[in-house]
């Protein structure tokens, strides 16, 4: 079972390639890392999956159709940046997306904040970055979707709360449902890992399981990035 | 207990050897029942897949069984348990062997150092204490 | 899904207007017992009772027109700023992975914008009846309206009505038409890869230039070509002014299909937020 699907995907911004032929399937039932540097494209591939840009050639496909309102509708995007409203409160942020995807969990939002410390009553823009990013992990993953789309879901969170973010994601997602998580740091991630993509240059470089890398090369998932993609 | 993951082996095989030593050192007893996968693969912090995978193992070797309906339990099969324990055992010394084969102890030699350090004559033993 | 999206447009929005509007309302009445205290006959002689007074009034007339103003210009720039700011900035982000199509998104702000103007003109007229008020019998006001109806009537052989409804219909195709190239516009901007706002501002400049320059050669190659007075033999005042209405309603609807389809087709197929 396919959720995911990429042929002969590629996206230009005028003359520069970020995302050239890139095949690539995603069954069901997987947490994947899309691994590379930065600007190698990990972005760009999250947002044409979230039908936030539009292929310049080839095609993407989540479960069989083209981005779109039904693709959305089961797909949990993170972007890489906070695109929360400062004046709304997290309960304001909660509603809006209780009434925008009906398979939206309110109670499981409202646990974790309170399992974060955070207030449900206090405005985004008096909180700090890290917080505002927990806060947009907590109303993606209190989405039972079929498909994560995380761009860099650890980037500016304590470790403590980098813990609680992945036990959140191992423990979230349905059976059905995958996980693609782009990041850099792997080091951090590579234990709920089943399987990488490691992506360069818009290329896609290298697909196999988190165990395959560590029983081929005798190396971690980390180790083996640090020494591909070496500068 | 807590689960460790080490950086460079497969990570099924080192959970797998995780439980083992759960299973050997009584922290699980024979007949006791798991955890479900998905609270275990939270608790060392690893992927559901993983975990799966190294309980599929176990299964295999026989330290653990699973029913149908009910989960998966220990085995109550003490001799099972003994032989992962020696072979355990047998690997652990193995690896002790090869790593003084590498400081350049001959086999006499490191029986004749095993005896001194079990009476406590090694010198920076004495120190410590 | 579009109810939705109004819902939260005009909750994101209200929170701007609401208190300004609460202010011109306080103003209002503030400046209107000011009036009735300090310079009773104002409407007819516009003389304070006293220098005291004279600076009160003077005061809250600024401030009245300033209130005024500052609602006038918000209203112009949240309509910008909501479209540009939530759909084209890090808000995007979220605003297009909602499951919504977009001309639903292109139509909740639309009719929030329009809405707002149209609530803004309403308080302005409201404001200013209470300012007046007193100061005209309404008997009369209802005698001159009905007269009015009368006399065009009799004069034209027609209901005042139709050049009432074909004006007000006139004038929400341009508000609508104004708003849309302003999405265009910035819509526009997106497509250039740094300095998008000062492209959406060239767009907009750049495109007002054009539809003048168009108008113009209509305006004066029209006459040329056409004989007017063959066009026009036969017809009087009111056909001449009616036909004036509904052409500018036509193009302007042109121009709202226009812009709309240049906004959604960027928003579809070049959609690249930064």
């Amino acid at each position: 079972m396919i959720i995911l699907s990429a042929k002969n995907l590629t996206k230009s911004f005028g003359k520069k390639i970020a995302l050239s032929n890139v095949n690539v399937e995603i069954p069901r039932g997987r947490i994947i890392g899309l691994l590379g540097p930065n600007g190698s494209g990990k972005s760009t591939f999250l947002k044409l999956a979230t039908g936030l840009l539009v292929p310049t050639e080839g095609e993407i496909t989540i479960d069989g159709a083209i981005p779109g309102v039904e693709t959305k509708a089961k797909t949990s995007y993170l972007a890489e940046r906070t695109y929360l409203n400062g004046w709304m409160r997290a309960e304001d942020i909660i509603a809006f997306f209780e009434d925008f995807y009906e398979d939206f969990n309110r109670i499981k939002a409202e646990n974790m904040l309170k399992e974060l410390n955070i207030n449900p009553s206090d405005r985004l823009k008096t909180m700090s970055k890290g917080t505002k990013e927990k806060v947009q992990l907590i109303l993606i993953m209190s989405r039972s979707a079929e498909l994560y789309l995380l761009d860099e879901p650890i980037g500016g969170v304590d470790p403590a709360a980098r813990d609680y973010i992945l036990n959140t994601i191992i423990t979230n997602y349905k059976e059905n449902a995958s996980v693609i998580i782009s990041t850099h740091l792997i080091a951090d991630i590579e234990q709920v890992l089943d399987d990488i993509v490691f992506i360069s240059k818009g290329e896609i470089t290298m697909t196999s399981t988190v165990d395959e890398i560590r029983e081929k090369y005798n190396k971690s998932v980390d180790g083996l990035f640090r020494e591909v993609f070496k500068c | 207990m807590k689960w460790y993951i080490d950086s460079d082996r497969p990570i099924y095989k080192q959970l797998v050897e995780q439980i083992e030593l759960r299973i050997i050192s009584g922290v699980y007893s024979p007949g006791d029942k798991l955890s479900s996968v998905r609270d275990l693969a939270m608790d060392a912090g690893v992927n559901p897949n993983t975990m799966q995978k190294a309980l599929a193992e176990l299964e295999r070797m026989d330290l653990v069984f699973a029913q149908r309906t009910s989960g998966r339990y220990i085995t109550e099969d003490k001799k099972v348990i003994d032989e992962v324990k020696k072979a355990l055992a047998f690997r652990e010394i193995e690896q002790f062997f090869e790593k003084m084969k590498l400081l350049g102890f001959g086999k006499e030699e490191i029986l004749t150092l095993i005896k001194k350090v079990e009476e406590g004559e090694n010198s920076n033993d004495n120190t410590k204490r | 899904m579009l109810g939705k999206l109004f819902k939260h447009e005009v909750k994101a929005t209200g929170r701007t207007f609401l208190p300004m509007y609460g202010a011109l309302l306080i103003l209002t009445i503030f400046t209107k017992m000011a009036l009735t205290i300090g310079a009773p006959d104002f409407f007819t002689d516009d003389i304070a009772t006293g220098p005291v007074a004279e600076v009160i009034l003077g005061i809250t007339f600024t401030l009245y027109v300033i209130v005024i103003t500052a609602l006038c210009v918000m209203t112009f720039v949240v309509i910008i700023q909501r479209f540009y700011k939530n759909l084209f900035t890090d808000e995007g982000y979220l605003m297009f992975s909602l499951p919504v199509k977009t001309w639903e998104l292109i139509l909740s702000k639309l009719l929030v914008g329009l809405m707002w103007s149209v609530v803004c003109c309403l308080m302005l007229v409201i404001s200013i009846f209470i300012l007046s008020f007193g100061s005209f019998s309404m008997m009369e006001v209802v005698q001159d309206i009905n007269m009015a109806y009368t006399d065009f009537n009799t004069q034209f052989g027609m209901s005042l009505n139709i050049i009432l409804f074909e004006l007000f219909l006139c004038m929400l195709v341009s508000a609508i038409s104004s708003i849309l190239l302003i999405y265009a516009s910035i819509s526009i901007g997106q497509l250039f890869n740094q300095h998008r706002v000062l492209a959406s501002f060239g767009a907009y400049i750049v495109i007002t230039i054009v539809l003048q320059i168009i108008v113009s050669i209509i305006l004066v190659a029209v006459p040329l070509l056409a004989n007017l007075d063959i066009l026009f033999s036969g017809i009087d005042g009111i056909k001449a002014a009616q036909w004036f209405i509904n052409g500018t309603t036509l193009i302007n609807l042109a121009l709202c299909v226009m812009f709309y389809f240049c906004t959604q087709y960027i928003m579809e197929k070049h959609l690249n937020l930064e």
